[in-house]
C-alpha cells in the first residue's frame, strides 16, 4: 500500500504553513513520478512529461496556501494541477477553471470534510481495484485518453452504448463509496 | 433554482480533461452557478486523484529533485485578484475582459445582440442578449448547441431556462427561443456547427453575423 493519503495531506499542510522543504521533497518524491506516468499515459513525450511533472510540483509549492483539505486530498489537488498544465502546454488551450474569488453558495454543510477527503481517496482506490476489468478500463480511459467516448468505443471495438453503460455502472459504484445518496 | 444540468458524460469530459476549451467554458460557467454540480465535479476529480495515486511511478531523470528544490526560491507572479462588480462569473470575465456590464454588444436586429468570445474551427463561443420577448426565430443545428443562461431567462418547447441552467440541443433538433419577460436574457452559447434558420431574412442575415 502506498503512503497514506492523510500523511500526504499533512506534508502539504507543512509546505503551506511552514514552507517546509523536507515536506516538499517527500511530496515530490512520491508524486512527481506518478504525474510523469499520468502524462506519459496521455501520450506526452518523455521530456515534456518530465518538465510538466516538475512544473506541477513547483505549482504545489507556490499555491500551497490555496490547498483546502476540506475540498480535496493532496493527490486530487495535484491531479487537477497536472490535468490543467497538460491542457495548457500540450493542447495549447486554456482550461476554463472556476475562479476561487467568485462568490459561490455551497451545497450544504461540510462536516469533518478535512479528514473525509483523504479517507475517501483511500476508499476510492480500494473500490477502483474492485471494479470489473471492463469497467475500470473505461473509467481509466475517461481520465487518461483525452478522447470523447465515441472514439474510445471505436478503439475498443464496442458500441458507444456499451461504453456508456459500463461507465454508468462504475460511476454509480464509485459515487456510493463517496457516500452519494442516489 | 437550477433545473437543467450537464449529464454525467459532460461532467466527466470536463473532469477528465477531454472537453475542449469551449465545452470546458460551458461546464465551468454552469458550475459557477450550481453547487450540486460542483460537488459532483469534485467527486470526479477525486476519482482522477485516486487513479493518479494508483499509477505505477515513472522514474524521473537523475537530479530532478535537486533541480526542483533549486527553483523554489525563484520569484513568481501571483495572479492579480479581480473581483466582479456585477456578479459575472470569474471564468467569463477572463474571456470578456471585464464584467457583463462592460460588454460592447453588436446589434443584430431590434431585440437581439451578441458578442463573439472566441472561435476554434467550427466551434464558436458567444454571448447572446435578447430584450424581453425577443424571438430567435425557428432554427436547427448542424452540430450541437450548448447554452448557459447568465441573466434573465428564456423559454422554448423543451422548457423554461433561468440563470445557471444549461440547455444542450443536438444536431438536427429544432427550436425557437423566446426571452422571458422581466430583465434582458443574457446567455453564453457554444455551437459546434452552423445554425440553420428557417426564415429567408435570417438565412440571408446569419452569415453576416458569423452564425
Amino acid at each position: 500500500m502506498a503512503p497514506d493519503a492523510l500523511e500526504m495531506n499533512a506534508l502539504l499542510g507543512r509546505v503551506a504553513l511552514d514552507r517546509d522543504r523536507a515536506a516538499f521533497a517527500a511530496l515530490f518524491t512520491h508524486f512527481a513520478p506518478r504525474i510523469k506516468a499520468y502524462l506519459l499515459r496521455l501520450g506526452a513525450p518523455a521530456a515534456v512529461a518530465e518538465d510538466l511533472a516538475q512544473e506541477a510540483l513547483l505549482n504545489l509549492w507556490r499555491k500551497a496556501h490555496l490547498f483546502d483539505p476540506a475540498k480535496a486530498s493532496a493527490a486530487t489537488w495535484l491531479f487537477t494541477i497536472a490535468r490543467n498544465l497538460r491542457i495548457d502546454a500540450i493542447r495549447r488551450e486554456k482550461r476554463p477553471e472556476l475562479d476561487p474569488d467568485d462568490f459561490m453558495p455551497e451545497a450544504g454543510p461540510a462536516a469533518d470534510e478535512g479528514l473525509a477527503q483523504a479517507e475517501d481517496e483511500t476508499r476510492l482506490r480500494i473500490a477502483l481495484k474492485d471494479l470489473p476489468a471492463d469497467q475500470i478500463q473505461v473509467v481509466e480511459l475517461s481520465f487518461f485518453a483525452d478522447k470523447p467516448h465515441s472514439q474510445i468505443a471505436a478503439e475498443l471495438g464496442i458500441p458507444l452504448g456499451t461504453v456508456k453503460s459500463r461507465l454508468r455502472l462504475a460511476m454509480a459504484r464509485l459515487k456510493r463509496v463517496l457516500g452519494e445518496v442516489e | 433554482m437550477i433545473h437543467h444540468h450537464p449529464d454525467d458524460e459532460l461532467l466527466l469530459a470536463y473532469a477528465g480533461g477531454a472537453a475542449d476549451e469551449a465545452l470546458g467554458l460551458i461546464v465551468a460557467t454552469h458550475l459557477a452557478y450550481c453547487p450540486a454540480c460542483r460537488a459532483g465535479a469534485a467527486k470526479l476529480d477525486a476519482i482522477g486523484g485516486s487513479l493518479l495515486a494508483g499509477l505505477p511511478p515513472a522514474p524521473l531523470a537523475a537530479g530532478a529533485l535537486d533541480a526542483a528544490l533549486a527553483k523554489l526560491d525563484q520569484p513568481f507572479e501571483r495572479r492579480p485578484r479581480s473581483v466582479s462588480q456585477d456578479g459575472t462569473p470569474g471564468i467569463l470575465r477572463s474571456y470578456i475582459g471585464g464584467d457583463l456590464r462592460d460588454v460592447r454588444w453588436r446589434q443584430m436586429g431590434p431585440r437581439l445582440s451578441y458578442v463573439s468570445l472566441f472561435r476554434r474551427g467550427a466551434v464558436s463561443a458567444r454571448l447572446l442578449r435578447g430584450t424581453p420577448g425577443a424571438d430567435s426565430g425557428a432554427h436547427s443545428h448542424e452540430g450541437q448547441e450548448y447554452t448557459v443562461v447568465l441573466r434573465g431567462g428564456f423559454t422554448d418547447a423543451t422548457g423554461n431556462y433561468g440563470p445557471g441552467d444549461l440547455q444542450v440541443m443536438d444536431g438536427g433538433t429544432r427550436h425557437n427561443v423566446v426571452a422571458d419577460p422581466g430583465e434582458d436574457c443574457i446567455n453564453l452559447a457554444v455551437t459546434t456547427g452552423k445554425l440553420k434558420f428557417e426564415s429567408l431574412l435570417q438565412r440571408i442575415a446569419a452569415p453576416l453575423f458569423g452564425f
